[in-house]
Formats: structure tokens, C-alpha cells, sequence
């Protein structure tokens, strides 16, 4: 994987588009959209539902594949990049973290957290050493035999931002990381995205309603209708 | 009303946008309900063919005259004249013939005295009044003539008032054709393959002088119980009075149990298409309980849900057996014809003339495939009813990881297997194996509630092997199977049922076949046998003529010869054949599948015509054991013989008793010989030339007056007919598999669409396409295994069931119990790459939507 150098940004697209078919006619995702994110920058990305924030979310971590326009992530050319590659990308370039969690039932916390490495081919023992370290950090290491249906949301959410670290990735992507959560863990979750931000120095983009991370943001993104309005705004 | 709207609305729509997997679902339904009603139909013909045979035949008898084993004389015709009770009687014979100039089947010679008959039986010639009745004359003052039905006159190429030459087994003839039958009573007996004769022409045919096969009678209105009993007494000792339905009776019973089995066996694709609705309509509860809930909370109560899924089982009930009406129409014509031929084999003659759309039969069939499909429905729709309102409110976070019932599952499992072992013990219920079929249906369900405790195991014990040696895609698909609950076990019963009928049927049916081979190179072993003409097909009731007799006795081939005399009995009311033969040098030559009794000391005192020999139908059916004493009345002798062993015997499942030639014609009378086998001493060069050389030199001396048959040929052919009676069930069992194997795209199918969600996951965590398919594949070879391993299991114990507890109950027999490791090797692996194949549809559908979108909030 290319990796990116330090002045460039390791986010970068360019009249990115997406449409989605939809009966006879099509459904615009994102339109036009032009973005630069820096290396070590926390984005929070704001919008109504239906703004296109997902939608540039999947896009920026390989799920979906855009329309029409250019869209590189550290250094990578998603516009082009099929196949294996996006699954090499989504592995070891990015980290997802979602509003439901989406956690594997039938693995337990350790098994969940390992298993992008696994999926990776890397080595077992390494990994279990690494998922207990994320574990131990996340306060989550006297859960690691548990399974999701044991877990309280915030414990669920903090096994899916360890999940999202196990391949060590450049960016961090959160889609409504807090929307399933009370305030105490929606909080705890910003708090600790933050951290990853300021003390490891992770790019993080955070897709979200909420205001709880206005506070930890480098940088305010407003998207409406697919298409950002504000792509400076100053938090 | 408003019901079939929200059914609409709710279950209708969702169906049809669906429809592949509704399609699959009603596709196995469907297979499952054409086998089973054309299975039903085909049989009912028969049966029907045969009751209708038989109630014309008897026409308006009251009680039967017969001699067992033998020929009434005519001479008894003056006491029935004589007795104040009877009010009408009439005489009858009966035998097959064929055509001597143009090779064809034989049929039904009837003989009749058409003047004392016309009170007993219905039947008319065509034509107008005048030519009815001079045609009528024809038949009494002209001796060889007859009057054939239509279709047989058809069948023959021949036209009232032509002649034809016929051959009996004493005679060859010529007859004209004095007239055609009315297609009515007695003209549609044996299919309508039947010629009236005058009894006096029929038996100076047959030789048969002054002798009668029966005769009719009927009572006065003001007969009491007690003249017809004195009657009797009046009559001489050897006959018997019988009822008119006994034939009819003991025929249908027969057809019956044949049935019974066929069902059970047909129901089995149902069965397994049941399997089918189960998935689908849980699949719908499970995928639909937000939706579910919302209705809840909008004021349905749980009974209305629970109508609305049962309905929906229901309607894939009545849809798969709308599809199953043209499959039925294409099956039921082969099976017709196969089913027909096995139960003239095994049972009773039948010649069914087409099929008999019976109103009752459509019912069943519609009935039982509603009911089935309504029972696959019962447990979601159960499950559809407990969705809480409140979870319209909820966000699914966790999903669904086990079900917690494993244990308690299994040992319900475990007792519905152990109940099977008492009720296998049980007699049958009036002949039919209820508790057998009963402990089976345990078995089945005792296998498929074992499931989840089993994957549950395989996914255990698997699981860090798997993660070691087979990649991570192995791991998941075995944690996911461990996990995964009831839903899809009950999923892995449908193959275990498929599986056990595959292992069960193949090991019984190469037992049977196994027994059945040694029994025909031990007791139906011989060189050349020698019967009289049409001898099989007139069940060796005539003789073969003394001329012919000492000429056969003389034959200088360096052969030694058996000579045997068979007699048709019944005892009580079963049917049974009587065998005397030429007990010692037929044990020198050949032998008897001993079942029980020392076989030595059997030997020797079967040869010294100390007591008979029965077969294991026989005494299963009469209850007599070693020890006990058989007694008999045959042409006149009465017979009292105690048992001295049991053997294996299946050329009729009406059971044979054998006794000595030798000491038959001490003790009682002069046999005569119905048949003769050779065996020629010589056995070390070869004896196929030698069997041609003595048929070529009976030939020459007595023209075409003897049947012949060597015995390798009369071998191969037992084997052939037995080959043929089992391709209908080879047919029923691959019906069965294929259902199955759409149960296992189901399945799968329903896995990947209930854990799209979490597919998608694993792409966005880095799984690749190819990993996510291998595991789905993996998933589909674990239940694949899991549910071949224990339908072995459930097969084995399944075949020990078929072979030691419904053979003998249905039919009376059972067989040497060995497994075909050949063909189970064989066809096993093909059965696991049937199934896996049908994973590839489900394996395709991942990820059909895009993972993104899949990963996206409602």
C-alpha cells in the first residue's frame, strides 16, 4: 500500500460523485464534492439524514465505488481500484467504527477484535497479543471471552473502535459512532476517538448528528443534498 | 375480511417480491406431492381394478362350495338341488388360455352354465334382442363356442362369428366366436380380458370331466343360520362352504399393507419438503419481526399473526399441490404400470384398465399436503405470535448469537429415539406396522431435534482445528454453525431424513436382494424346470398326464429329477401354497435358507416324513412355531403334521408349506406331478449344452405340451422381477434427495440473507469476497457433513427397523441383514456433492446488495 507523505493530504477527492440507480430514474448520493483532510486532523462531518454523509463515508472507506470524479486516501486511488485491492485497502488503510457496532454474535470480544487481522493472514499469536493491549487500554480486557450479547452498548462501541485499531490504519472512519449510545458512552467514545487523534496520531473522520464532538474537532464539515456547503468551517 | 387484505398486504406482497425463494419452496412441495398423489392414485387403480375384478366375479353368491386344494365333483350338484335353503346355484371353472396361432398373453377362460348363471352375475350380449338371444343359444347347443369382451376381441384381431385355435395345458382347440359381451359385470373382469364358455365345452377342453372349481350359492330369504349348517353337514367332509368375499377380502388387505408401505415411503419427499416451509416461513418471522412488531403496536393481536404465518405455510401447501397436479399426471403413468405389475407379482393378479380419478384419493392427497405444510408453519407462526410491540422501538444491536435450548433439545432428541425401541416391539394394528411407522417418525424427529446439539459440538471441537489447518473462512463458518441454533438444524433434518431413507432403503433393499439370491441358488436351484403348459400362470393346478410322467421318469440324461406338487390353500383366511416334493434328492442337490430349527436334524426328519417345513411368512402370519401342529385338508386327505422348522421363502408373500413327496403319497394320496426340476449329476463340465439337449429331446417327444424353463434363466428372472419391483422405490428415494437438495439451497439461502448485515461486516473489516464465499461454502459442507454423518446414523438404525420390524409386519418376512459398504462408498460422496452443489445459488447471492448499503441504518 502507498502510504502518504506528510505534506500531502491523505484525503483527497475531487468532483466526487455518487448515483445510485432507482427504478427508471437514480437517486443523487453525493454531487460534485471537493475535499482535502490532512494528515492527524479530526473531521467532523455534519448533515441531516439523507445529507450524503454516509454515502461519502462508504466511499472514503472502500465499501462503494463512486460514480464519477477522483478520490485518493493515503495515497490510494479508489476511483480505479477494484477487487482485491480494496479489500488490501479497507484491511490495512482504514478503520470502521458504526452506529450499530456491528459486531460479529457468534465471536466473542477477543475473537472480534482479532479477526480484521486474521482476515489479514497475520499472525495469530501477534494479534492475540495486540487485541488484549486494545482490550486492556479500551478497559475491556475482563470481557475479552464474552460474547456482543453480553456487552452494554458503550462496551459493544469500545470492541468495535478496538476492532477498528487491530490492522493499525492511518484513518479512522465513524459513521454515528454515538447514535445507539446514552450520553456517559456517547461521550466515553468521542473521548476516546479524540485520543486517538491528539495521542496516536490517527486521522479521524466522525460522521455524526450529535454535538459531542464539535469540542475535539480540527475542522467542521457541513454537508446538504450531497454537496458540501462549509468544507472550512472552523470548530 | 380484513384479514385476507392484511394477508394480502402483509404476506402476499412480500412473497411475491420474493419469489425466487417462494418458488424453490413450492417447487419441493410440489415434488413432494406429485410422489405421494400419484403414488396413492396408481395403487388405488389397482386396488380398485381388483375389488371391481372380484365383486363381478362373485356377483350375487352368498356362500362359496369349494374343495380345498382341489376339483369339486359334479356329483354334489344333487344335494344343493335338493336342500330346502338353497334357492339358486351355479357351477364355475375357471382357467387361463392363450391363443395358439399368434403369440400374446394369456386370459381368463370362464365356465359357466349360462342358464343357472343369469341369477348370479351380470352380463349380456351385444346386438339386438333376436341376435343376443340366438347367440345366447349358440353358446349352450354348440359345443366350442364363446363370447369374448371387446377390448379382447381387439386385442385378438378377431369378429363375432370368426374362429380361433386356443391352448390350455392339456389341449389345444378350436373355438368360434358366438358373440361379444356388453361392456358390463362380468365383461370387466381382469380388465375386461375374459371369454364365456359353456361349462360342458369347458371342461371336455380341460379335461376336466364332471369336475367343477366352485359353486355359487344363494339361500332362501327364510334360511336360517342353522340350514345352512346342515347343509353343510349333508355335504361331503372335504368341502368347504366359504364366503364369496374371502378372495376378495384377503386381496385387498394385500393391496392394502402394499399401499400403506408406498405411501409412507412417497410421504417421505413430503416430508422432507416440509423442511422447506420451515425454513422459509422462519426465515420470514425472523427477517420480518420489526415489521411484526409494528403491526403489534398498531393493534393486531398475536392470534392474527399467528393466521397470518400459518396461512402462509398453508398457501404454499395449496400452491405446491396445484404445481404437484400436471407432475402427478406425467409420474402416475409411469408408476401405474410398475405398481400394477409388482402387485400381480407379489400379491394378486391385476390388469388396471386406467386410472381412477377417485374424489377421495384428491382429497387425501390435498388434505395431507395442507396439513403437512401447516405443520411447518406451526412453530414460526407460534414464534410470530410472542413479537413484543415494544421492539417496533427497538434497534437491533447485538443480533441474535444462540439459542439457549441445545440441551433441552437433545435430550428430547434422545427420547424420542429411545421411545422408538418399545414401540418397535409392538404387534401391528390389524396388520399394518402402526408402532413401526411410529417409533420411524421418532426417529426422525429425534434425529433432527439432535441437530443443533451436534452442530453445536462440530462447531466446538472444530473450530481451533479448523483456524489452524484451514484459514480463517473454515473458523467462522464452524464458530457460526455452533451458534447458530435450531433454525438451521431443523434445516440439516431435511437432509438427515433423505440421507437415513438413502442409507436405509440401499441396505434393506440389498439384504432383501442379498436373501432373495441365496434363497434362489438354494431353494429354487435345478437344471431344467419342467411344468405343464401355462402351468405358472394356472398357479400348477393341473397335472401333468401320467403318459407324460412315466416317460419323464425314464429319461436317461444322468440327471436326477425332483417332482413336485403345488396346491393353493388358505389358511383361516390366508392364502398359502402347499408343496410336496421330492424332499431327499432335492436336499442332495439344493437346500432351504434355514431360519429356525437345528438344520441337520430338520433335514432328517423332513426326508423320513416326520413333520413339514414352513416359511418364515407362514408361521409369522398363522403364529405356528416348531413343535406346533399344522392340519390341512387337501383333495380330500386330511393332513396333520407337526412343524419341524421355519425357512426363508419369497416367492409369495402368502407363505409355502413343504412336505415329503415320498411320505405325502403313503400317508394321504397320489400327488400327481404339477412340475419336475433336473439336476444333472455331472456338475464338473459345464451343463448349459446339456439342459438344451434334454429340453430338445422333451420337445420332440411331447411337442409343446410341457413349459420349460432352465434354471439359470427362472434365477435371472426372480432377480429381474425383484430388480423391477424396487426401481419404484429407487424412484421415490432420488425424489426424496432432490427435495433435500433443494431444502439445502434453502437453507443456506436463508443464511445469507439473514446475516447480510454481518457479511457486509466482515467485507468492511477487511474480508475479502473470496473469503466470505469460502466460508459460506464452508458452512454448507459442515451441514452437509453434519447432516450426512448422522443420517447414516439414523439410516443404519432406520434400515434395522425396515428389515426386522415393517417387512415382517407388513409382509411377514424378513431378510439376512448386510450392508452394501459398496454402494453406500459409492453414492454418499455423490449425495455430498448434490448438496454442496446446491450451495452454489446461496453462495452467488452474497452480497447481491451492496455491503454498504446493507451496513447503513433503517
Amino acid at each position: 500500500m502507498p502510504s502518504t507523505p506528510l505534506n500531502e493530504p491523505i484525503i483527497h477527492a475531487a468532483n466526487l460523485t455518487r448515483v445510485y440507480p432507482l427504478g427508471d430514474g437514480s437517486v443523487v448520493g453525493i454531487n460534485q464534492v471537493n475535499l482535502n483532510v490532512a494528515p492527524g486532523e479530526l473531521v467532523v462531518l455534519k448533515g441531516n439524514s439523507g445529507s450524503g454523509k454516509s454515502t461519502l463515508l462508504s466511499l472514503l472507506a472502500g465499501l462503494d465505488r463512486p460514480t464519477s470524479g477522483d478520490l485518493s486516501v493515503a495515497g490510494n486511488n479508489l476511483s480505479n481500484s477494484h477487487g482485491m485491492d480494496l479489500t488490501r485497502f479497507r484491511r490495512e488503510v482504514v478503520g470502521m467504527v458504526f452506529q450499530s457496532f456491528n459486531l460479529l454474535p457468534t465471536l466473542n470480544v477477543l475473537e472480534n477484535v482479532s479477526l480484521p487481522a486474521l482476515l489479514a493472514d497475520k499472525d495469530a499469536e501477534e494479534t492475540r497479543r495486540k487485541a488484549l493491549e486494545l482490550l486492556d487500554w479500551l478497559g475491556l480486557k475482563n470481557r475479552r471471552d464474552h460474547h456482543p450479547d453480553q456487552l452494554s452498548g458503550g462496551e459493544m462501541q469500545r470492541t468495535a473502535i478496538a476492532r477498528a485499531l487491530i490492522n493499525d490504519p492511518a484513518l479512522i472512519l465513524a459513521d454515528e459512532p454515538t447514535g445507539n449510545l446514552d450520553s456517559r458512552n456517547g461521550m466515553t467514545v468521542i473521548d476516546l476517538l479524540g485520543q486517538l487523534n491528539r495521542t496516536f496520531k490517527r486521522t479521524v473522520v466522525i460522521a455524526t448528528h450529535s454535538d459531542l464532538a464539535d469540542a475535539l474537532a480540527t475542522r467542521h464539515i457541513r454537508i446538504r443534498d450531497g454537496a458540501i456547503t462549509d468544507p472550512s468551517c472552523d470548530g | 375480511m380484513f384479514f385476507l387484505r392484511l394477508f394480502r398486504w402483509f404476506s402476499l406482497r412480500n412473497l411475491r417480491t420474493h419469489w425466487g425463494r417462494a418458488l424453490v419452496v413450492l417447487l419441493g412441495i410440489a415434488l413432494g406431492a406429485a410422489v405421494f398423489t400419484s403414488v396413492r392414485l396408481a395403487v388405488h387403480a389397482s386396488l380398485s381394478s381388483f375389488v371391481r375384478s372380484m365383486d363381478f366375479f362373485a356377483g350375487t353368491a352368498q356362500k362359496v362350495l369349494v374343495r380345498p386344494g382341489g376339483y369339486l365333483p359334479e356329483g354334489v350338484l344333487p344335494v344343493l338341488l335338493g336342500h330346502p335353503a338353497v334357492k339358486d346355484f351355479s357351477p364355475l371353472l375357471t382357467t387361463y388360455v392363450r391363443r395358439s396361432d399368434v403369440p400374446g398373453d394369456s386370459f381368463l377362460m370362464i365356465g359357466i352354465d349360462p342358464l343357472l348363471d343369469q341369477a348370479f352375475r351380470k352380463w349380456r350380449i351385444s346386438g339386438d334382442r333376436d341376435q343376443a338371444t340366438e347367440r345366447w343359444l349358440d353358446l349352450i347347443r354348440e359345443p366350442y363356442t364363446l363370447i369374448l369382451t371387446e377390448p379382447l376381441a381387439r386385442e385378438l384381431q378377431i369378429a363375432s362369428g370368426a374362429r380361433l385355435k386356443l391352448d390350455h395345458t392339456r389341449n389345444s382347440a378350436e373355438f368360434r366366436v358366438a358373440g361379444i359381451l356388453m361392456p358390463e359385470g362380468l365383461a370387466l373382469v381382469e380388465g375386461g380380458r375374459v371369454a364365456l364358455t359353456d361349462i360342458a365345452t369347458f371342461q371336455e377342453f380341460t379335461g376336466l370331466y364332471g369336475l367343477l372349481d366352485r359353486i355359487d350359492l344363494t339361500f332362501k330369504p327364510k334360511a336360517t343360520p342353522q340350514d345352512i349348517e346342515d347343509l353343510a353337514r349333508k355335504l361331503p367332509a372335504e368341502l368347504e362352504l366359504r364366503s364369496p368375499s374371502a378372495a376378495r377380502d384377503s386381496g385387498t388387505a394385500m393391496i392394502r399393507a402394499y399401499q400403506l408401505n408406498l405411501s409412507v415411503l412417497s410421504f417421505a419427499s413430503l416430508f422432507v419438503g416440509m423442511f422447506l416451509v420451515y425454513s422459509l416461513v422462519a426465515l420470514n418471522v425472523a427477517a420480518r419481526r420489526r415489521e411484526l412488531a409494528v403491526l403489534r403496536s398498531l393493534g393486531a393481536s398475536p392470534r392474527t399473526l399467528f393466521m397470518l404465518f400459518l396461512c402462509e405455510g398453508m398457501l404454499f401447501g395449496a400452491g405446491g399441490w396445484m404445481l404437484a397436479i400436471p407432475l402427478s399426471s406425467l409420474l402416475v403413468k409411469y408408476l401405474l404400470h410398475g405398481v400394477s405389475q409388482t402387485i400381480s407379482t407379489l400379491f394378486v393378479r391385476v390388469q388396471v384398465e386406467g386410472l381412477v380419478l377417485s374424489p377421495l384419493e384428491i382429497a387425501i392427497s390435498l388434505g395431507v399436503t395442507l396439513l403437512t405444510a401447516a405443520g411447518a408453519a406451526l412453530q414460526p407462526a407460534r414464534e410470530a405470535m410472542g413479537v413484543p410491540p415494544k421492539e417496533a422501538m427497538e434497534i437491533s444491536q447485538a443480533g441474535v448469537r444462540r439459542g439457549h435450548s441445545v440441551r433441552r433439545l437433545a435430550l428430547w432428541a434422545l427420547g424420542c429415539i429411545l421411545a422408538g425401541i418399545p414401540l418397535s416391539l409392538l404387534p401391528g394394528v390389524a396388520g399394518v406396522p402402526l408402532p413401526g411407522y411410529l417409533a420411524i417418525l421418532l426417529l426422525f424427529i429425534g434425529f433432527a431435534l439432535l441437530s443443533p446439539w451436534m452442530l453445536e459440538r462440530l462447531g466446538q471441537r472444530l473450530a481451533p482445528l479448523l483456524r489452524r489447518y484451514a484459514g480463517i473462512p473454515a473458523y467462522l463458518a464452524g464458530r457460526y454453525l455452533r451458534d447458530c441454533g435450531a433454525r438451521t438444524a431443523i434445516s440439516v433434518g431435511a437432509l438427515i431424513t433423505a440421507v437415513a431413507l438413502f442409507t436405509a432403503l440401499v441396505v434393506m433393499i440389498h439384504s432383501f436382494r442379498h436373501t432373495v439370491e441365496l434363497w434362489v441358488r438354494q431353494t429354487v436351484s435345478g437344471d431344467l424346470f419342467v411344468t405343464t403348459k401355462m402351468g405358472q400362470v394356472n398357479r400348477f393346478r393341473f397335472a401333468i398326464p401320467e403318459t407324460i410322467v412315466a416317460g419323464l421318469k425314464q429319461m436317461d440324461v444322468g440327471a436326477d429329477y425332483v417332482q413336485s406338487r403345488r396346491y393353493q390353500m388358505n389358511y383361516g383366511d390366508f392364502p398359502y401354497e402347499f408343496e410336496a416334493m421330492g424332499m431327499e434328492t432335492f436336499l442332495s442337490h439344493g437346500g432351504f435358507v434355514w431360519l429356525k430349527g437345528d438344520p441337520q436334524e430338520t433335514r432328517l426328519r423332513l426326508t423320513q416324513g416326520e413333520g413339514v417345513l414352513i416359511s418364515e411368512v407362514f408361521a409369522t402370519r398363522t403364529g405356528l412355531g416348531i413343535g406346533d401342529v399344522f392340519r390341512t385338508q387337501i383333495e380330500g386327505s386330511s393332513i396333520e403334521l407337526p412343524v419341524v422348522g421355519i425357512i426363508r421363502d419369497y416367492r409369495t408373500d402368502g407363505g409355502v408349506v413343504f412336505y415329503s413327496w415320498k411320505h405325502f403319497k403313503e400317508r394321504f394320496h397320489d400327488p400327481q406331478w404339477s412340475g419336475v426340476r433336473f439336476f444333472f449329476k455331472d456338475r464338473a463340465s459345464e451343463v448349459g449344452g446339456r439342459v438344451s439337449a434334454l429340453r430338445n429331446a422333451i420337445i420332440q417327444r411331447w411337442g409343446d405340451a410341457l413349459d420349460m424353463v432352465s434354471g439359470k434363466d427362472l434365477r435371472e428372472s426372480v432377480l429381474r422381477i425383484f430388480d423391477e419391483t424396487f426401481a419404484i422405490t429407487t424412484v421415490l428415494l432420488l425424489i426424496a434427495l432432490a427435495v433435500a437438495a433443494l431444502g439445502i439451497t434453502t437453507t443456506l439461502t436463508v443464511m445469507v440473507l439473514e446475516r447480510s448485515r454481518q457479511l457486509s461486516t466482515l467485507y468492511a473489516v477487511g474480508g475479502s469476497f473470496r473469503q466470505i464465499r469460502a466460508m459460506i461454502f464452508w458452512e454448507a459442507s459442515f451441514l452437509v457433513a453434519a447432516g450426512e454423518v448422522a443420517g447414516l446414523a439414523c439410516g443404519f438404525i432406520l434400515s434395522y427397523l425396515l428389515v426386522y420390524v415393517i417387512n415382517r409386519q407388513s409382509f411377514g418376512w424378513t431378510f439376512l441383514y448386510v450392508v452394501d459398504w459398496g454402494a453406500l462408498a459409492f453414492s454418499l460422496p455423490l449425495i455430498i456433492l448434490t448438496a454442496l452443489a446446491a450451495a452454489v445459488p446461496a453462495v452467488r447471492m452474497v452480497f447481491r446488495a451492496p455491503p454498504a448499503a446493507l451496513l447503513r441504518e433503517r
